[in-house]
């Protein structure tokens, strides 16, 4: 059985989705820029329409879609919003709310993710510190426990969605260690209030997706209640792979979505622009970098879409950890750069214009470029499929 | 079918007087009469009709049928419909043309249904080719053309859009006959009942459906106060104002205002286009202007494509321009 | 209350082209649900919302019109009837309101029926008044807005080119829809489109609705489309990309030779 098609169902969604994100947000994208942030009629909007975090069960609030109806979502508002935030918004929320739904307590999930769908706060995850990215296990963000509720201690950096949870309410997923002798094995995730006492934010002022924020805070001595705590002590690592997988499929769909919505663009003034008496688009030399970068991304796009469903097949005992592992980090690998390559080469296409800020594919250069590190850089996927691919010992670090 | 004999034009009064698209479609009907070399009658439905029945006489009408009666007024498709099936049905004739107005567009088609016979919409042209009435009309928002022909059914029934035909010129001394007829109704129930009528149109700006010259407006004349230029000229030309759909959303001109798919359709001598687009859901309603001045910054605009004059250039440094050389022409 | 919407699905006309002979290209032609339709369903679920009872809809058409269809649902219908059959092909107006007058016989007795003042395809707005008077019953046509309903009567808002009406009908009666032009479409939400999977839907064929079936279908049609071409094309005219005096000099004696201005 190889069928490549969506579900009538699935087809609906892509429609809805498309029809709201063209007509509200596409025509508005490039204002957050400026305004840095994402209008809150938008939020509004897609609360009504069910789209923040819709992988959340129904009795939260959400949809309860799986991973592949979630990517469909991605690749309609990456293919509205050229500045990227509004996908970072959707696809943060939608992989940990998936998390919190699944590992979080009952008390904790009637507490934040009907706030969350309705779009009133935000869920984010705070793994990377100053001093440890990729390499997760060298986090020194601590949790002790004291009595029946716990105590925090550390700090997080280039963190998507500082402002919007410390503003709106909300919080993140956040990862400590425990029991630091027992490395990645002494982790435990749990979620942080950033509303919290003891909680300071800093913003960083980066290259893209201007309308959702990437910052950092100091946690010092925060108190958070057992109830908190997401899935078992000490599981935290594995847990957080398990999100990270899902947020890379996610964004695997958007580069595609982002890319192919740029060549769309470009496609249209190569046949609109004369130069030498005839239209560019007669010029077969830019006629083949559209035959290729369309082929790369339609490529990438059915990778993503293999790859988010391969992490549905694992919901049904179809498939492994291991292969869902190897297959989003398959997708992921290339994402990022493939989708820079189609958009730059429609910048340069665009003569003069493609350099200044009018031009709406330098905004999705930008934002696109963030996936080459953000929920896991591409030389970490790299790692990922070479360690599947030979076995655990051959990784090249203790 | 060969018991059906003539035209039949069904006039419409609106506010008290006999509406200009009744004589553009009487004058149309002439034609086509002498061509199938067959009577033009011409049926007013109306209460105090009077002398105004003379009217379609003068444009060629060779018969009036006046159904004078106070259920008339104010107008209910219903009551309309029931009148005109039964008086249809009775006279027999081969063509039937109504003209396409809101009013003629609600009742029209309940004559179809109830003499259930062929109706189309909204034409554009009426032509008789190889002795075969031929309606032309627009469809899928203005992109295609089709020819409708109602072979085995009797009447034909067209309803028929204003200011597509030209109005001839009157002829006063024209006779013809007046009939006066009672109205039959199947049935005396009236369901529909009018609580109260509306006129949005500004008083005083000339109606935009009958005005020789439009000055039009879209989304580049930036504002409410913009539109004041537009009318400076369109008064100093004796033309109305019109706009697009973005100018009336945005609440700069009334509803009333919009020309195109969604609006009113226009056939001025005279239609500039400042500041529009010209996207075809315009440009279906006023295409068929005798003349197309476009005034537009952007040289890539799709309304230069069809306009006869165009000026790429800011309106706002054009029109006072051209307010200024006109009133000097005015002056000599 | 209870409610029928009629609707149709179209070829977006906004991106609708027709070759030289009139045939539509209909590549990468979306089909969407005719916009007044949707103005007609999302005043029925208002209507609903604020008097109680169930919106039906219901369209004749081919199989694949059921997306449309589905969508209604989506956005809140209770819902649907499909009458689909070949013995439909070729329907004129005509043949159409009589098809789904005799299946609105059928699905029940409904208070109050809406349809779009036209569809955008064939654009005839001929539909909902010949429903009507099929089934006997009155109509509004170029309706803004059902302002109330109350002792069997309802009250409607009416668009002229000139104004307005506020007509006053009693019911059962059809009513012809037409957006303000401001209207905000609504887009089906996630669980409106999950839940639209499990709400009732009717197929029936020809066989299915009792009627004359010689009215049924091109036979049935007393009209036909003798041939479709483009709209004819104005040509480019002058466009002055020069100085403005000079232009507007220009073109103001050519409309006086014209006799267009005096
Ligand atoms: C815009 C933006 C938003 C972000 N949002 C979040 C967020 O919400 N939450 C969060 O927790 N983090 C977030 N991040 C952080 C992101 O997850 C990290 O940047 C990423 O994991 C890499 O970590 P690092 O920046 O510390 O780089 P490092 O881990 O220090 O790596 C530096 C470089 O070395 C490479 N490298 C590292 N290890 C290896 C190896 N074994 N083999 C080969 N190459 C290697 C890396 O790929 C990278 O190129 C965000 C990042 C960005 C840019
Ligand atoms: C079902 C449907 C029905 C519709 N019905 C209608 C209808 O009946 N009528 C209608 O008009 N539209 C209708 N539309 C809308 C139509 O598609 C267009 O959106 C609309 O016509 C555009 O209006 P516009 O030309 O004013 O605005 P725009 O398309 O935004 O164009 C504005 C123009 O003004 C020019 N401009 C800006 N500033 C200046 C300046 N200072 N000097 C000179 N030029 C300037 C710009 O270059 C541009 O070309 C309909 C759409 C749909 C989908
Ligand atoms: C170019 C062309 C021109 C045509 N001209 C004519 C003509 O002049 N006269 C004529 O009799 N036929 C004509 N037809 C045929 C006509 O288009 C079809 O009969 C069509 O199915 C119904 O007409 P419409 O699209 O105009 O609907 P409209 O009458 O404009 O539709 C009004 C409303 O009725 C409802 N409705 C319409 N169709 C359906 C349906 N199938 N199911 C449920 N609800 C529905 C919807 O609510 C819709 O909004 C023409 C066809 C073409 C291709």
């Amino acid at each position: 059985m190889l069928d490549f098609t969506f579900t009538e169902e699935q087809e609906m969604i892509r429609e809805s989705v498309r029809e709201f994100a063209q007509k509200k947000i596409a025509p508005i994208a490039l204002e957050m820029e400026k305004t840095r942030q994402i209008p809150e009629d938008i939020i509004k909007g897609m609360a009504d329409l069910g789209l923040i975090a819709p992988t959340v069960s129904p009795e939260y609030g959400g949809q309860g879609f799986d991973a592949v109806t979630a990517g469909i979502i991605a690749e309609e508002l990456a293919r509205a919003d050229v500045t990227g935030s509004i996908p970072v918004f959707y696809l943060v929320q939608a992989s940990w709310g998936h998390i919190f739904d699944k590992y979080g307590t009952e008390e904790a999930k009637r507490e934040v993710l009907p706030n969350v769908t309705k779009g009133k706060w935000f869920l984010g995850i705070a793994t990377t510190e100053s001093d440890a990215g990729s390499d997760v296990a060298g986090t020194r963000t601590t949790i002790r426990k004291e009595g029946d509720h716990y105590v925090v201690n550390g700090e997080k950096m280039y963190i998507s969605g500082v402002r919007e949870a410390y503003t709106r309410g909300g919080g993140h997923i956040t990862i400590a260690k425990q029991n630091p002798e027992l490395g990645t094995r002494g982790m435990t995730l749990f979620y942080l209030p950033l509303q919290s006492k003891g909680i300071i934010p800093t913003y960083v002022d980066d290259l893209g997706r201007e309308g959702i924020s990437t910052g950092g805070f100091t946690i010092d001595n925060v108190v958070i209640p057992k109830h908190y705590i997401i899935g078992e002590e000490n599981r935290g690592f594995y847990i957080v792979h398990e999100g990270y997988e899902y947020a890379r499929g996610l964004i695997s769909v958007i580069c595609a979505g982002a890319g192919l919505q740029s060549l769309e663009r470009g496609k249209k003034y190569l046949k609109e622009r004369k130069a030498f008496g005839q239209p560019l688009a007669k010029f077969e030399a830019l006629q083949f970098r559209l035959a290729e970068h369309y082929t790369k991304l339609s490529f990438l796009r059915l990778g993503a879409y293999w790859a988010l469903w391969t992490y549905d097949q694992e919901a049904k005992g179809k498939a492994t950890r291991f292969e869902v592992s190897k297959a989003i980090a398959m997708a992921k690998m290339f994402a990022s750069e493939w989708s820079n390559a189609a958009i730059d080469e429609v910048m340069q296409w665009q003569g003069a214009f493609g350099y200044t800020r009018e031009c709406p594919d330098q905004a999705a250069w930008r934002a696109i470029r963030s996936f080459a590190w953000a929920e896991g850089s591409k030389e970490i996927m790299r790692v990922i499929v070479s360690r599947e691919l030979l076995g655990k010992e051959y990784i090249s670090y203790k | 079918m060969s018991d059906y004999k003539g035209i039949l034009v069904v006039g419409e009064i609106y506010d008290g007087k006999i509406r200009p698209v009744t004589f553009q479609l009487v004058s149309k009907a002439r034609e086509l009469a002498d061509t199938l070399n067959t009577t033009l009658s011409v049926v007013l439905l109306g209460h105090n009709i009077g002398d105004m029945a003379r009217e379609p006489i003068y444009y060629g009408a060779d018969k009036v049928y006046v159904m004078d009666d106070q259920i008339f007024e104010p107008y209910v498709a219903e009551v309309y419909s029931r009148a005109l099936t039964k008086f249809i049905g009775n006279l027999k004739p081969e063509i039937v043309l109504i003209p396409a107005t809101h009013t003629g567009r609600e009742y029209g088609p309940r004559i179809s249904a109830a003499l259930e016979t062929g109706m189309t919409a909204d034409c554009t042209d009426l032509v008789i080719k190889n002795g075969r009435f031929v309606q032309v009309r627009p469809a899928y928002g203005g992109n295609i053309m089709g020819e409708i022909i109602t072979p085995n059914h009797r009447p034909q029934i067209s309803t028929v859009r204003p200011n597509v035909f030209k109005t001839r010129e009157p002829d006063r001394s024209r006779t013809g006959e007046i009939v006066q007829v009672k109205p039959e109704f199947d049935s005396m129930k009236v369901r529909t009942f009018i609580k109260e009528i509306v006129k949005t149109t500004v008083t005083g700006a000339k109606k935009l459906d009958e005005a020789k010259i439009i000055v039009s407006g879209g989304r580049g004349v930036g504002s409410k106060e913009g539109f004041e230029k537009l009318r400076e000229l369109a008064d100093l030309l004796g033309g109305a104002v019109g706009a697009s759909r973005v100018a009336v959303d945005l609440g700069w001109m009334p509803k009333s205002a919009q020309v195109g798919q969604s609006g009113i359709t226009v056939q001025p001598d005279l239609y500039i286009a400042c500041g529009i687009s010209g996207t075809i859901q315009h440009i279906v309603g006023m295409k068929d202007s005798k003349v197309i001045v476009a005034i537009n910054k952007d040289p890539n605009a799709p309304i230069f494509n069809i306009a006869d004059y165009g000026i790429v250039g800011d309106l706002h440094e054009v029109i006072p321009i051209f307010i200024e050389e006109i009133k000097k022409i005015k002056k000599k | 209350m209870n409610i029928l919407v009629l609707v149709k699905q179209v070829p977006d006309t906004s991106d609708v082209k027709f070759d030289e002979r009139g045939v539509m290209i209909r590549e990468g032609v979306q089909s969407i649900l005719n916009v007044f339709d949707q103005f007609a369903l999302e005043e029925a679920l208002r209507l609903r919302q604020k008097y109680g009872g169930e919106v039906s809809v219901m369209t004749l058409a081919p199989e694949q019109a059921k997306t449309a269809v589905q969508k209604c649902l989506a956005l809140g219908a209770d819902k649907a009837y499909h009458i689909s059959d070949k013995a439909f092909g070729g329907s004129d107006t005509l043949a159409t309101s009589y098809a789904l007058s005799l299946a609105i016989r059928k699905a029940g007795n409904f208070d109050l029926i809406m349809a779009g003042n036209q569809a955008t395809d064939g654009d005839t707005g001929h539909i909902g008044p010949q429903v009507a008077e099929w089934l006997g019953i009155p109509h509004v046509s170029y309706v803004e807005q059902v302002l109330s309903i109350e002792n069997g009567r309802a009250t409607v808002k009416s668009i002229l080119e000139d104004g307005y009406r506020i007509v006053d009908v009693e019911l059962p009666a059809l009513f012809a829809c037409l957006p303000p032009t401001n209207f905000e479409y609504t887009n089906p939400s996630m669980s409106g489109i999950i839940k639209a999977k499990s709400k009732p839907y009717t197929w029936w064929k020809a066989d299915d609705i009792d009627g004359d079936k010689s009215k049924f279908g091109l036979n049935g049609s007393p009209t036909r489309v003798l041939k479709m071409y483009p709209p004819p094309k104005r040509s480019r005219g002058t466009v002055f990309t020069g100085d403005y005096h000079d232009a507007v000099k220009k073109i103001i004696e050519a409309l006086m030779e014209k006799k267009v201005i005096e």
